[in-house]
């Protein structure tokens, strides 16, 4: 009964994490699949698309400060409807016609991871 | 019957035509197997990649509509001189192409060329965009509107611009077909189910798409 109890209590606990890690991993994949051609690898900005032509600075989701001002929400928008969508550049493009809602709530886990940070709620 | 008697020599040539056509294609075939080219080019349609994993296990673009999307003379004259398309190595965002495509001789290249052109897509719409010298539409969606130029590199008045994780446009112009381009906008997962470039289908209206398609064809 105890071991049940223990065997239960420690599903509970790594449960979440379990699952989070698995959708973190898929972000990941994501993420270095279609968001580091212009945001780097590591998420800094840097990518390969960002040359002395680029017109202007892909978000470095590491600064956690500045990605704590956004939501889940506003990331998720502008990763649906592209730059413009929030005053911002159409260099972003828009991925709501290439990726599904898993796959866009795995990209804002993954940036979660990136910057850190928890964002704005609401 | 005279009649008959005079179609009948023509119909004899059209026929040889034919097989001679079909002995190039063969030959062709024989060489690009031969020369390994299928070691990293599929050329059985349609594709079958599901996944990101599918898509990075491929080691050079898929060949399978070859015959849509490029246009001959530039084909063949590349296999004989393959100068990088991509600025990146295939399928990455960190290293720089390598270079090195192994070259074909011209007795190869031309065979090789006349085979690939006829891997075809039925989807490409043969004379749906209509090329001008200029489209300042599809220039602007190009430039501006869109992102095309942040992952394409292609040609301004002093020499080029744009970014890096595409394959250059610098040259679409003699290299592509503009009715696949247009395809590609269209319907974008027959060709590529999985890519790095987002869906545009239900972005953009498929009279921009047009204009998109007749602006890279401008390309030089």
């Amino acid at each position: 009964m105890t071991r049940r109890f223990l065997t239960a209590l420690l599903a509970l606990a790594l449960g979440p994490g379990i699952a989070g890690s698995t959708l973190a991993a898929d972000g990941e994949t994501l993420f270095r699949f279609y968001c580091a051609q212009c945001h780097g690898i590591e998420g800094k900005g840097d990518g390969p698309n960002v040359t002395g032509d680029f017109p202007v600075d892909p978000r470095d989701f590491t600064k956690t400060a500045e990605m704590n001002k956004l939501s889940d929400a506003d990331i998720r928008n502008v990763i649906i409807d592209g730059g413009p969508i929030a005053d911002k550049s159409p260099m972003m493009p828009p991925w709501g016609k290439t990726l599904n809602d898993a796959e866009i709530k795995a990209l804002v886990e993954y940036l979660r991871q990136l910057c850190n940070c928890t964002g704005k709620t609401g | 019957m005279k009649r008959a008697a005079h179609a009948f020599p023509g119909l004899i040539l059209l026929m040889m035509a034919s097989t001679v056509a079909r002995a190039d294609t063969a030959a062709g075939q024989a060489a690009f197997e031969e020369t390994g080219c299928q070691s990293c080019h599929y050329t059985q349609g349609p594709a079958t990649e599901k996944s990101i994993a599918d898509q990075l296990a491929k080691k050079g673009p898929e060949l399978w509509y070859a015959g849509s999307k490029f246009q001959q003379p530039w084909l063949e004259a590349w296999l004989q001189d393959p100068q990088p398309i991509r600025p990146m190595k295939f399928n990455s965002v960190m290293e720089p192409s390598p270079g090195g495509h192994p070259a074909l001789n011209a007795d190869q290249a031309g065979p090789v060329a006349d085979y690939l052109m006829s891997l075809t897509s039925d989807v490409v719409e043969a004379g749906a965009v209509k090329v001008k010298k200029k489209n300042l539409k599809g220039k602007l969606i190009f430039i501006k509107k869109m992102p095309c130029s942040g992952c394409h590199q292609f040609p301004t008045k002093k020499k080029f611009s744009g970014g890096l994780s595409g394959p250059s446009l610098v040259g679409a112009g003699e290299r592509l077909n503009p009715d696949w381009v247009l395809a590609y906008l269209r319907e974008p997962k027959v060709f590529k189910p999985v890519k790095m470039m987002p869906v545009f289908v239900g972005v953009l209206s498929d009279k921009d798409m047009k204009n998109v398609a007749a602006h890279v064809a401008t390309f030089k």
